[in-house]
């Protein structure tokens, strides 16, 4: 590999302005499994694709529920990611103390942007090598976040990190304008099908290697909405949305059914 | 003479044998590829405005705010590295809040640049930080009423508080720009990050610094700050115009810093685009 | 003459003798506020079916001295919320400038004016602001965790607005932290004097949920009469808000009307009068 003479810490800058560790620390999010976010008026899901180190080991854990309205999906080194879980944790946990109502998604997302730029500006110190999508739903209705190690966080409608995401940000951005309106279940489906496209060719979507979360704003009878808490499926209980998507049918047959059968797992 | 290569470059706060600190101005470079900022100081109030260059098509419209609030009456944009930036409003939230905390009294626009100035300078003193690569725009309306001590009981002597001195205006708009090297100049009118140039020359173009100091108001500006950051944008690229202003307690945002409403800014956009257009017609 | 620093000020050793300085000493037990020292009298609120009517006078007591008369103890909190301060007033204006900076904080991520002295705009309520209970729930922590630390804030605040489910909030915290809500709420002689009389027409939920705006005032406006009637410490002019989903309708220099004193001629057991 080439050798550079500024890419040694996050304290200096290239001659065109750019602080390599940085820009390295963002290629670790690369290395991580695939992991796609997406947002309609009422819901926001996350979907991702776990991986297991060999044969006989346990998946490894993508999707880590915050608070009860907060969750985030991961990509990058999952060490980094528990310690900014627990320190998002934290915060939503002191804020729902202090003021008896859950933190705006916001609020707690540049909470994480500033701690993470510190760590790119001071020696001895490094970046982050993880990247997050974080999901939630406040006052405002859901949201969905992307969180980048340089501490970059920008809002998003939908959006994919880690290895391979190109192909699942394509789908997306074909797919951007349908999403707004999508139900819970077109939207955990839009999220399935991004996932698959990023999938290295015979891979497959799994009860094993794939995890759904949702959270959302639920109308009630009397008009008032109400939050909908995050929600982390897994194994048997994603087979429903793993088969609505298995042939790949555009919100085919079999639409009631799955709706059915996630409903079931719900309580 | 070259930066590269002569080992002077590598470190924070390293002097060149020509006195330059090279790291500073690598810095400066990070700011040149951000949007372009700009602000206007007006008549009656300030103007800011950012192009926001849309990376991704699926970032949610209008959702991720560049222009942020650091008191009621003060508004920062930035060039360059957006976290950087978020780190400096941060900065000079704390620093108006210490402001009120020990003088009971909004910060003045001068005292905070003067105190961010400070803060960008001094991550230029040491190897164990870098400097920030961002340039900032801070712009603010000091208030020219008599403002009552905070919360002070009852309402206190009619004459005048300390240190005013009748007939004599006192507050107004201000606007300053500080640069990674912790330089800050107040301006009529500011601009930086990529497009700088070209909006530089077309703000040199408004009455902003004669004699009897800004013609242009603030919904002039407006329209006026639209139409330079059509004019300073890369064509081929797709951006978001956000804008905010701040005049003084008997104008539109009463005293505080506020996004301009959107009618507003769309007229601007729409007069922005025309003009454009009829540019390339000639 | 005597010019250290400590002296300064000071009343001369040669003329009055010794100065006790033993306040000064910074050893022995930590001493924090014992009493208040200027004071409030009540504040007084009732829910009614579309918001909250809340008062208070404008009196600053020092003891049993008036000695400020234009003193005002409601606070407007981002244009949709009301504080109503009893108890000290110095602690009262601690807690307004704290809660100035909890409004700044609340405009960094909302494109609204908040109210205070400088900005006023009326806007009703925003999604993602804080509202009354939010901020009742962080004066309460924050009134007991001062308490904790033996350096209470001395006020019991009255805090009116609306809830989450923007319904009619009233809640009151002391300075030992206690949260109290009720349809009707008075602090100090308010909650012997007011309170029976704000129950007769809001006992309970339903009842504040049938009142109209006008009956509020009145029964607000009627029960300030009698604080001024039977309280020493209070005032005939007064500041009262009415909370409702529109906003804060707050006046600052309200006169007590058509008073009547002829039940003073009554009272027997005090002053000059012999039986």
């Amino acid at each position: 590999m080439f050798r550079n003479n500024y890419d040694n810490d996050s304290v200096t800058f290239s001659p065109q302005g750019r602080i390599f560790q940085v820009e390295y620390a963002a290629e670790a999010v690369k290395q991580g499994s695939v992991v796609v976010g997406i947002a309609s008026k009422t819901h926001v899901v996350l979907v991702a694709i776990k991986r297991n180190a060999e044969e006989l080991s346990s998946y490894q854990k993508k999707l880590f529920p915050i608070d009860e309205h907060v969750a985030i999906a991961i990509a990058g080194l999952t060490s980094d990611a528990r310690v900014l879980s627990n320190f998002m944790k934290q915060q939503c946990l002191g804020h729902r103390l202090t003021f008896g109502r859950s933190m705006p998604v916001r609020t707690l997302v540049e909470i994480i942007g500033s701690k993470a730029q510190i760590n790119t500006q001071h020696y001895g110190k490094r970046p982050y090598g993880v990247g997050l999508l974080v999901a939630g739903v406040d006052d405002h209705g859901p949201h969905l976040f992307e969180f980048q190690p340089s501490g970059m966080t920008e809002e998003m409608v939908a959006f994919a990190i880690g290895a391979r995401s190109q192909m699942a940000r394509t789908y997306l951005e074909k797919n951007i304008d349908k999403f707004a309106d999508c139900d819970r279940e077109e939207l955990i489906r839009h999220g399935l099908r991004a996932l698959k496209e990023s999938l290295v060719q015979d891979r497959e979507l799994t009860i094993d290697n794939t995890s759904v979360g949702v959270s959302g704003v639920v109308k009630a009878e009397d008009g008032s909405s109400k939050v909908e808490p995050f929600q982390v499926y897994d194994q048997q209980d994603v087979t429903a949305w793993i088969e609505s998507v298995a042939d790949d049918k555009e919100g085919g047959a079999g639409t009631g059914e799955t709706e059915a059968e996630g409903m079931e797992v719900d309580s | 003479m070259t930066s590269i290569g002569t080992g002077y470059d590598l470190a924070n706060s390293i002097f060149s044998p020509d006195g330059r600190n090279f790291q500073v101005e690598y810095a400066v470079k990070a700011v040149e590829n951000g949007g372009t900022s700009i602000g206007i100081r007006c008549k009656d109030g300030v103007v800011l405005a950012v192009e926001k260059l849309v990376t991704s098509k699926l970032l949610k419209p209008n959702a991720n705010k560049r222009i942020a609030t650091v008191d009621r009456h003060l508004g920062v944009v930035y060039s360059g590295m957006i976290p950087d930036g978020r780190h400096f409003i941060e900065r000079a939230r704390d620093e108006a809040r210490a402001w009120r905390d020990t003088f009971k009294t909004p910060i003045a626009t001068a005292d905070l640049a003067s105190r961010m100035g400070g803060y960008m300078q001094a991550y230029t003193l040491y190897q164990s930080v870098r400097p920030f690569g961002i340039t900032a725009i801070v712009g603010g309306f000091d208030s020219a009423a008599e403002t009552p001590v905070d919360g002070e009981v009852g309402n206190g002597p009619a004459c005048g508080a300390g240190g005013k001195v009748a007939g004599k205006t006192h507050g107004g708009p201000f606007l300053y720009m500080i640069e990674p090297s912790g330089l800050y100049w107040g301006y009529y009118g500011a601009a930086t990050g990529k497009g700088r140039q070209a909006a530089k020359a077309e703000l040199e173009k408004l009455d902003l610094g004669g004699p009897g100091g800004p013609a242009l108001t603030m919904e002039e500006a407006v329209k006026e700050a639209a139409r330079i950051l059509y004019v300073a944008h890369d064509d081929d690229k797709e951006f978001e115009l956000e804008m905010t202003w701040i005049s003084g307690a008997d104008g539109p945002t009463k005293g505080a810093h506020h996004e301009v409403p959107k009618a507003l800014r769309e007229e601007a956009e729409r007069l922005a685009k025309q003009a454009q257009e009829e540019k390339m017609e000639e | 003459m005597d010019h250290r620093p400590q002296a300064w000020g000071r009343p001369r050793d040669d003329v009055y003798g010794a100065y006790d300085a033993s306040y000064l000493h910074t050893d022995g037990p930590k001493t924090a506020t014992q009493s208040p020292i200027v004071t409030g009298t009540s504040v007084i609120a009732i829910k009614f079916k579309d918001g909250v009517v809340i008062a208070a006078d404008n009196l600053a007591s020092y003891g049993s001295l008036a000695r400020f008369t234009d003193v005002k103890r409601l606070r407007t909190f981002l244009s949709t919320s009301v504080v109503g301060f009893g108890g000290d007033v110095s602690d009262m204006q601690f807690l307004d400038r704290h809660l100035n900076e909890l409004a700044i904080d609340e405009a960094y991520e909302h494109d609204i004016v908040s109210t205070g002295a400088e900005a006023d705009q009326p806007t009703g309520s925003a999604a993602g602001q804080l509202n009354a209970a939010n901020l009742h729930k962080y004066l309460a922590k924050l009134m007991y965790r001062r308490r904790s630390d033996f350096d209470p804030l001395w006020n019991q605040v009255l805090v009116a607005g609306f809830d989450a489910q923007a319904k009619p909030f009233l809640a009151s915290v002391d300075l030992r932290g206690t949260t109290f809500t009720s349809p009707s709420l008075a602090t100090g002689f308010g909650a012997m004097l007011a309170q029976p009389i704000m129950r007769r027409f809001a006992a309970t939920e339903e009842d504040a949920a049938r009142l109209t705006r006008d009956e509020a005032v009145n029964v607000v406006k009627e029960c300030m009469k009698v604080l001024f009637y039977r309280d020493a410490r209070s005032l005939d002019r007064y500041s009262i808000a009415v909370v409702t989903k529109e906003g804060v309708e707050l006046s600052e220099d309200e006169q007590l009307e058509k008073q009547s004193w002829a039940f003073a001629e009554r009272i027997r057991g005090y002053g000059t009068q012999v039986v």
